[in-house]
């Protein structure tokens, strides 16, 4: 539903006269009104109140109670008192009411000094207790998770945990067990609260009864520091706080942006900033030498590299990944295209779409926000899994449905956990997305549904029932796609397609448009700076070069002698793993920023530059709906470790490019100037929360006419399974270099597994658990089975971890899956 | 214009003693300072000959600090929880808290202090730390001989601050 229209009331709160949003509740209200009203169950995050801790008691005219501000909507003409006597009596036994069983043992307590009870209990408690029978007992600490600690005995059963689960991430996990002074919080049979968003129930808990197990005793709130920054961990780009203690990061915590996280992180951009002390972080620079990399001084490296690139002038290839910022991405496109007259680099994992058509997908006009997605009237998530790629946009889908009674309608291959909250769903054929939107721009046009939705291998039904919700729900309509949709050979006529059916939609208003989760945490950042073939800072027109694929063949082919390597591993990463493979071995120098040795460069990197990792940086990046956002160094580089945008300078300076850069600020000021889009922005205006550049006038530099509907080509039909399997792969949130360094987060790093559905695993004679061997054409991989009841028949789905890559490639595949 | 010499303020002398009043500041006041010295040499030396001698110090005085176990068990008393480092005004104290477990048990709660530091070459002995410590576990001990050659010896650890001191200062008794 679109944003209510906000009214205003007025009322009277301890005599001053408020004007408050009509049906806010009365805590809020009162803000208003500078008058500050105690809560601890209530958050507003967490939807409707449910008055549990009655700690908001207020006195309100006419009604002969007290009153729970908390729920208690405020009305016109209200008159509410939160300072007599009466009230200040009910706060004070409040307190000592919920003080009754707990500990007060707030010097072993980590939330002791950042407790809300501590604060109320000195704000508005009486000070004294006449309890003096003994308090109840639990089993304590206990690992509610190997990430959260819990401690019953100083719970106050204000549900805000339990509602988080149930209403927010919706895993229906976390319940309050037994009745009266006898309930606790657990989960139904005490298996560990393991969902990839429990983290938040930690910051969310008002007493010390949810506790971080990886922050555990490690500093109290008088020992520490709060840097704000940005986690680059994935394209969601959620706004954090670092918590350092003696220049070592200890703790991540939401900074709370409605438009970019809603206040809440994901457990790997709340666990995994252990990588930034990891022991296998690379803190020199490395030099290969008799096989082996060998730690080197910076003077050395330096000319290593700039020495393999400036022979290989005219033969070097770029890659650029996870969390490289504009800067660097920009720094990046001048050294290969100026500096060593190469045209070779890209950002994406394979080819997308031709740079007209990308402009077009990316105007302003058709970009939906984060929020828009909440209040839209209807959403679209298409060929991608928001709980893997950009997991807190998964929460905010969740809060559109719960909330706002926005309609969801999912279409991909592989079953999505947005399913159960979907009006309907739609299953195509791995790699089929381009026939599938052939089959929506038909279904939406009045035309031939049926031959493209075969070849999407959909039903028809299905797709037609999708298309008329999408029409019928309102205006406001938001498709949320990942990359991967775009991408691969026929990349362009899937961008055509989907671009049919923005404009069958009229997707160019405010509140509805395109949201596209790239394939790396700065995916849209890099492609803004330029860091792909043919289009240079702010695709701008650029001489054509080649795309990753094309890079990984010409390198193996020997046609480029170098790659240089930006925060990325392509063995790791990029399809076609074992093309990857041979491309890199067969490079005469491979120079890599990393921060982890990650398996292609242990084994075949020249040149290491020890990377930054996100809480060393500074410089921008660019959320997927275009907000520019600004990292802040909250730490000290460890050990030999340099800025990354010096290091790209100090290497195009040797290969003779000079690129005057006195400070990181300056390379962001050269930025901003390249890019037309980003004209007049400064650091200064990126403040906290950043700002979305299509909403500033200079984005007019990228306006693009509204897209006409074309005649699309005949998509290709998905590869018929006839007793093989259709290959989908897919990146679960949790394969991440980072989340196998943190060892909070190791036992969640993802393994090989392949998901098949109950029918073929019956065929096969599988059961979950099974070893199997995944292969096509002699290539093959090992991965352990899961069946999935809701998996379609013929699919097979591979979790993109330890070297299923080698599978993958832009196109669909067919794989047998054998028992190991 | 601002002249430089109306800052200068003028010395008021007294009037230059002469004759009589000469002659009395000469021994008059000399002869009087010496009467009170000469009353006193019987009284005998009260100079103390430190270090070989020291003055006893009072009950409540406030020299270098002492962390505590418990005697029954010889757990530590501290628990790491950092409330003297949050009252300390020199900043000088420096806790990093650690879990304790069944096997490698330190203090009596769920946390030790796993570092705990104070920078002596700060400290203002103000006491506060000792006021802050919910547990006892720190108190202001007697010693306030503390100089050293070196500035990090002057950083006390947790181990330093356990051990028992020697008594080196004596305690006035009471009455005294």
């Amino acid at each position: 539903m679109p944003r209510p229209e906000v009214r205003m009331v007025t009322l009277t709160i301890d005599g001053r006269e408020v004007e408050a949003p009509e049906n806010s509740m009365l805590v809020d209200g009162a803000k208003h009104g500078d008058v500050e009203i105690p809560v601890f169950c209530y958050e507003p995050k967490l939807g409707p109140p449910v008055g549990a801790c009655r700690m908001c008691l207020v006195e309100v005219e006419g009604i002969p109670k007290l009153q729970t501000a908390c729920s208690t909507p405020v009305k016109d003409g209200m008159v509410v008192h939160t300072q007599t006597e009466r009230v200040r009596k009910a706060q004070e036994a409040v307190v000592e009411f919920l003080l009754i069983n707990h500990p007060l043992d707030c010097p072993v307590c980590d939330k002791g000094g950042e407790c809300p009870l501590q604060d109320i209990s000195y704000g508005w408690g009486g000070g004294t207790s006449r309890f003096i029978e003994p308090k109840r007992h639990f089993r304590k600490p206990l690992a509610l998770s190997p990430l959260v600690a819990i401690d019953r005995e100083r719970c106050i059963l204000c549900y805000r945990c339990v509602r988080y689960s149930q209403e927010i991430a919706e895993d229906y996990q976390l319940v309050l067990l037994e009745r009266g002074a006898h309930s606790y919080v657990g989960t139904f049979d005490s298996t560990p609260y393991v969902a990839p968003f429990a983290g938040n129930i930690i910051e969310l808990c008002p007493v010390g009864a949810l506790t971080s197990r990886a922050y555990r005793f490690r500093a109290r709130p008088w020992d520490i520091e709060a840097a704000g920054s940005i986690c680059t961990l994935c394209p969601a780009q959620c706004n954090i706080s670092f918590t350092v203690r003696d220049d070592r990061v200890l703790r991540v915590m939401a900074r709370d942006n409605p438009d970019v996280d809603d206040g809440w992180l994901c457990d790997k951009g709340r666990f995994a900033y252990q990588a930034v002390h990891a022991d296998e972080r690379v803190v020199e620079p490395m030099v290969r030498e008799g096989g082996t990399l060998r730690p080197v001084s910076w003077e050395r490296a330096l000319d290593e590299a700039a020495a393999a690139l400036s022979r290989a002038r005219g033969r070097v290839g770029a890659l650029a990944g996870d969390g490289a910022t504009n800067e660097e991405g920009y720094l990046l496109g001048r050294l290969l295209r100026e500096a060593l007259d190469c045209n070779d680099l890209d950002s994406r994992v394979a080819r997308g779409p031709s740079r007209e058509t990308a402009r077009a997908l990316s105007a302003p006009a058709l970009g939906a926000t984060v929020p828009d997605v909440e209040f839209a009237h209807a959403v679209l998530v298409l060929d991608c899994e928001p709980m893997d790629d950009m997991p807190i946009l998964d929460l905010r889908i969740r809060k559109g449905v719960r909330r706002h009674g926005m309609r969801l309608v999912v279409a991909t291959s592989r079953p999505s956990s947005l399913d159960p909250n979907a009006a309907v769903s739609v299953r195509f054929a791995p790699g089929a997305g381009e026939a599938f939107l052939a089959a929506l721009d038909a279904a939406l046009a009045g035309g031939d549904v049926d031959s493209a939705a075969g070849a999407a291998g959909a039903d028809p039904a299905a797709v037609r029932e999708l298309a008329r919700l999408l029409r019928e729900a309102g205006d406001d309509v938001v498709v949320v796609w990942g990359e991967r949709l775009t991408g691969g050979p026929r990349g362009e006529q899937a961008a055509r397609a989907l671009l049919n059916v923005c404009a069958r939609l009229n997707l160019r208003r405010d509140g509805a448009g395109l949201l596209e989760i790239p394939s790396s945490a700065n995916g849209r950042g890099l492609r803004e700076a330029g860091v792909l073939p043919g289009a240079g800072p702010g695709w701008s027109e650029a001489a054509d070069g080649r795309d990753a694929a094309g890079i990984a063949r010409a390198l193996a082919g020997g046609e480029l002698g170098a790659l240089y390597l930006l925060r990325t591993d392509p063995v790791r990463t990029h399809p076609d793993r074992t093309v990857w493979s041979a491309a890199l071995a067969r490079a005469n120098a491979v120079i890599a920023h990393a921060s982890v040795l990650t398996e292609g460069l242990l084994e075949h990197a020249t040149v290491v530059f020890p990377a930054e990792s996100y809480a060393e940086k500074e410089g921008t990046v660019t959320h997927p709906d275009g907000r520019v956002q600004r990292l802040r160094p909250a730490i000290g580089r460890p050990g030999g470790v340099r800025a990354e945008w010096q290091v790209l300078a100090d290497v195009a300076r040797r290969a003779g490019l000079e690129i005057a850069l006195p400070t990181g600020a300056a390379a962001t000021k050269l930025l901003f100037e390249a890019v037309p889009f980003y004209a007049g922005l400064s650091l200064v205006d990126l403040a906290a929360d950043g700002v979305r550049w299509p909403e500033r006038d200079a984005a007019s530099a990228l306006d693009a006419p509204a897209w006409e509907p074309v005649e699309l080509e005949r998509p290709p039909a998905a590869p018929s399974p006839n007793g093989a399997l259709r290959l989908g792969t897919f990146r679960p949130i949790w394969a991440a270099p980072e989340v196998e360094v943190s060892p909070a987060l190791r036992f969640l790093s993802a393994r090989a597994r392949v998901e098949l559905s109950p029918g073929d695993a019956r065929r096969l004679g599988l059961a979950s658990g099974a070893r199997v061997h995944v292969s096509h054409d002699g290539t093959g991989v090992a991965a352990e089975v899961v069946v999935r009841s809701d998996v379609p028949a013929g699919s097979a789905f591979l979790h993109e971890a330890q070297g299923a890559n080698a599978l993958s490639s832009g196109e669909p595949r067919l794989v047998e899956v054998r028992p190991a | 214009m601002r002249r430089y010499d109306e800052d200068v303020v003028e010395v008021v002398r007294g009037p230059q003693p002469g004759g009589a009043g000469g002659v009395y500041r000469a021994f008059g006041e000399t002869l009087r300072g010496l009467k009170t010295t000469f009353a006193r040499i019987l009284e005998g030396p009260v100079t103390v000959q430190y270090p070989e001698e020291k003055v006893p110090v009072y009950p409540r005085f406030r020299g270098r600090h002492k962390l505590h176990r418990f005697e029954d068990t010889g757990l530590e008393k501290c628990v790491g929880c950092s409330l003297c480092a949050a009252a300390c005004p020199a900043d000088c104290i420096r806790v990093v808290a650690a879990e304790n477990t069944p096997e490698h048990r330190i203090s009596a709660g769920e946390r030790y202090a796993a570092v705990y530091e104070i920078n002596m070459s700060r400290c203002i002995f103000c006491g506060y730390c000792e006021v802050a410590c919910p547990f006892d576990a720190i108190t202001m001990g007697h010693d306030y001989e503390l100089s050293d050659y070196n500035r990090s010896d002057l950083v006390f650890t947790k181990e330093m601050l356990l051990a028992e001191p020697l008594e080196r200062t004596p305690l006035r008794a009471e009455g005294e």
